[in-house]
């Protein structure tokens, strides 16, 4: 069930809340009914899109569950050790089987010239987010940062929880374990939840999923030009950063009426000056859980330059795979890996004007989203020849200006959207005028959002399968 | 305090909407059909361990949940103003509106397809027509594209390189121009088609090419449907637009036609009125979609038969042309393949009309 549907928007989203504070309401010193109505909605939300996985999800969270109490209980560091160990080889077995068997696979029998048969295994939603947070959990159990959770419901709530269940952020369980045995909802948490999730729900609606639509009527045209290239690259730039980031501010918002407080997941990434600077900017939650459960356990930047160099590339290439089980995404990985340690290694570009810098930021995010949203490494080599006018394409075709004229108000809007200028131009409003406009422009935001969810049926999430 | 009344004030105003439209869409009422949309909507499905298991009941109530949300087609609008007029957006749906008309973005030509809708009348060609001394025409009606697409900034289809595929991929058959006999003001506001009251000079050049008498204004009556007509773009671009009136062309001598319908047995009259009744008014002419239709002529003063290959923009044609033919056999291969042809029809030398719309033409695999 997407956040960008009439069954989420007006049937799960409002009986799930009125159960939610009705339980509240019913039980108001206890946490646990809360957390039983989050678990059980939040399952029937999972099962909704995925029947058949649900029983998965209910094996992690008992497995996981057990993993936590099990470290918890052992004395001995060599026990909790071993149980640490199976509970990310059980992440990783999960992650394996599921998601990337079928790649690993295919690319031996490519390398090997064997037919050893795929699995063809639907990929379960929102299994990178769950299993990572499942994985984070034992391991701050393990490193005593956390106690382990002893009650399963709430356990199960955590990691079922179904705002940021199927696209993130990646929430870990230290950020929300206090949340979880104490909340409430305040009425200002209720009105800018509301308002973080309706701002996510346009940024999706409106922004994402125009930019979406263009992507692929250029997939579709008989008729590209070396414009139309860059156009498709800049309209997925686009696309891409409205899609996840309107994910985001959606599972924050929702989060925050039910009494959560969720890490930020993006901070006006195609803002940045370096790519340093772009990482920490885009997809924070999951940069932070490379850093803090693979860069620094490998040694992070204190060891050996080729050491250092190799934890860069692997940290880099499972930040690529994480995003898709393909080549390209390892390519894609791989190429920002190469670009920080450029950024490491040569000084001097900090120096440049800022123009420049900027001008350098946003080539490489666009090529690389050229690369990340490509089929397969037949169409990325196609779609950079088209880009570099090596595909014999003229400059410009009918079709290349139509769009333009008929998607300039939408990347205009976009690329100011990208930026806090939307926040700060409300921030100079007078108080009085905000307090009527704000509301009254959300209300204007859930009126046309539901009209395009009504008119249309092209409403996929990019991060659905992450 | 005075936040604190803010915020809660601020939540209230939003929850209100919100929980205002989930309540309606839970208990409000449920919707048969869409008329703009000329379809039945989906009701709620039905809740078993199988549809469940399965996940189409999932599906199901996806596509339930969209079709009888409250006030569907004012949202269907609200959407279409916002996009088309806010966004700058230069269709709705692929639909744009010029000048009050709404038109398609038909654009690119596809060759495929023209070359595959060539080779279909090929193979009638080789099949019936080679042998059978028949005069065989084709032509092609516009799409509004035609006169609206370029003059108003929309890519416009390559027609010309359409009517070339046309002329030299028939060469036994001779190529009739209408398009200078029509204008964009000759077709509805709201749908793809024609306006049959606007056709005489496009038929009168057709009866020319065929060498029968020509239609004259003054032997028909334009006479009105009763019913507002929502024509197939109204539903499609969801912008808020008038309805129309179709007026067909009525004569005594079409008054005593009688037209029999091969798929279920019957005879009808060339303007169907029990059409009127349906999703699509248009199908007042010639009831309609038909694989296959004779009309018979009993006034004709001669023995002529035609015999036209067309699609829908043939139906409100067909009767401007039956004046100068006793008989004229209607065939549409979209459903009827045209091997079964011969089954039915017996080609003895009649003349013979090709009439497909570039709409058609461009998008031809459902010709067989």
């Amino acid at each position: 069930m997407l956040f960008s549907s009439v069954p989420f928007l007006f049937y799960f989203a409002v009986a799930t809340a009125l159960a939610y504070f009705l339980v509240a309401l019913l039980t108001p010193r206890h946490m646990l009914p809360r957390n039983a109505v989050l678990l059980l909605s939040s399952l029937f939300f999972y099962g909704w899109g995925e029947p058949k996985y649900l029983a998965l999800m209910v094996f992690s969270i008992l497995a996981f569950y057990g993993y936590g109490l099990a470290i918890s209980f052992s004395k001995s560091k060599k026990v909790k050790k071993l149980w640490l160990i199976l509970s990310v080889v059980t992440g990783v077995a999960l992650l394996g089987v599921f998601k990337y068997a079928d790649f690993f696979v295919s690319s031996f029998n490519a390398a090997t010239g064997l037919a050893v048969p795929l699995l063809h295994l639907a990929l379960p939603i929102g299994i990178s987010f769950y299993t990572f947070q499942c994985m984070s959990y034992v391991v701050d159990v393990y490193r005593g940062q956390v106690e382990a959770q002893k009650n399963p419901i709430s356990f199960g709530a955590y990691v079922s929880f179904f705002p940021q269940l199927i696209a993130g952020p990646i929430v870990r369980y230290v950020d929300i374990a206090q949340e979880l045995k104490e909340r409430s909802t305040h009425a200002s948490d209720l009105y800018l939840g509301l308002r973080r999730f309706l701002t996510g729900l346009a940024k999706k609606v409106l922004l994402a999923n125009q930019f979406g639509e263009l992507t692929a009527l250029f997939r579709a045209s008989g008729e590209k030009s070396l414009v139309f290239y860059w156009v498709y690259a800049i309209a997925f730039t686009l696309h891409i950063y409205f899609d996840f980031s309107g994910y985001s501010d959606m599972a924050i918002g929702l989060g925050r009426i039910f009494g959560f407080r969720f890490p930020e997941n993006f901070n006006y990434p195609y803002l940045s000056k370096s790519v340093t600077e772009f990482w920490r900017r885009w997809h924070m939650t999951l940069g932070g859980w490379f850093r803090d459960y693979v860069y620094i356990p490998l040694g992070g930047n204190r060891v050996g330059k080729f050491r250092w160099v190799l934890n860069i590339l692997a940290v880099w290439m499972l930040t690529g795979l994480w995003h898709g089980a393909a080549w390209n995404f390892v390519l894609w990985g791989l190429l920002f890996a190469a670009l920080l340690l450029l950024e490491k290694w040569v000084p001097a570009l900090q120096k440049l004007p800022k123009v420049l810098r900027h001008g350098y930021v946003l080539l490489a995010v666009v090529l690389s989203f050229v690369l990340f949203n490509a089929n397969d490494m037949a169409q990325a080599g196609q779609d950079f020849a088209g880009l570099f006018g090596l595909a014999g394409l003229p400059l410009l075709s009918t079709q290349t200006v139509y769009y333009l004229q008929s998607y300039l108000v939408l990347f205009i809007l976009g690329f100011v959207g990208a930026t806090p200028l939307p926040r700060m131009l409300e921030q100079k409003l007078p108080e009085k005028v905000r307090a009527v406009l704000e509301p009254a422009g959300l209300i204007v935001l859930l009126l046309l959002c539901s009209g395009y969810l009504v008119d249309g049926s092209y409403n996929p999430f990019l991060y659905f399968r992450f | 305090m005075k936040e604190n009344r803010k915020y809660l004030l601020g939540a209230a105003a939003v929850l209100v909407v919100w929980l205002g439209l989930a309540l309606f869409a839970w208990f409000g009422p449920k919707q048969e059909v869409s008329v703009s949309e000329r379809r039945k909507l989906d009701q709620m499905p039905a809740l078993t361990a199988e549809n469940v298991l399965s996940g189409s009941f999932m599906t199901d109530f996806e596509s339930y949940s969209l079709d009888q949300f409250p006030l569907r087609d004012q949202f269907r609008q609200l959407k279409a103003l916002f996009h088309y007029y806010c966004l700058g957006q230069k269709d709705n749906n692929g639909i744009y509106i010029a000048g009050g008309y709404a038109a398609k973005v038909e654009y690119p030509l596809d060759e495929k397809s023209v070359n595959y809708a060539v080779s279909r009348f090929q193979n009638v060609y080789d099949t019936y027509l080679k042998d059978s001394g028949s005069k065989i025409y084709v032509t092609m009606a516009p799409d509004k594209g035609f006169y609206l697409a370029q003059a108003n900034g929309y890519p416009a289809m390559d027609y010309a390189a359409m009517e070339e595929k046309i002329t030299s991929g028939l060469p036994w058959a001779s190529y009739v121009d209408v398009t200078p006999y029509l204008s964009g003001t000759d077709y509805y506001r709201t749908d793809t088609h024609w306006r049959q009251e606007r056709l005489l000079p496009a038929a009168g050049a057709l009866c020319r090419a065929l060498g029968v008498p020509e239609p004259k204004e003054g032997d028909y009556t334009p006479t009105a449907v009763e019913k507002p007509f929502y024509g197939v773009y109204y539903g499609q671009a969801a912008l808020p637009m008038e309805p129309e009136t179709i007026y067909y062309l009525q004569s005594d001598l079409l008054r005593d036609c009688t037209v029999f319908n091969y798929e279920n047995n019957k005879k009808t009259q060339v303007y169907d009125l029990d059409k009127l009744d349906s999703r699509d008014l248009y199908d007042v002419f010639l009831s309609g979609a038909a694989a296959l239709l004779t009309i018979e002529n009993p006034n004709a003063d001669t023995d002529r038969e035609l015999i036209v290959f067309r699609d829908s923009f043939g139906s409100s044609m067909v009767p401007l042309l039956v004046q100068g033919y006793k008989t004229v056999t209607v065939v549409d291969i979209r459903y009827l393949m045209s091997s079964y042809l011969g089954n039915f029809i017996d080609f003895h030398g009649q003349d013979v009309l090709f009439l497909y719309s570039s709409l058609i033409l461009n998008s031809s695999s459902t010709l067989k």
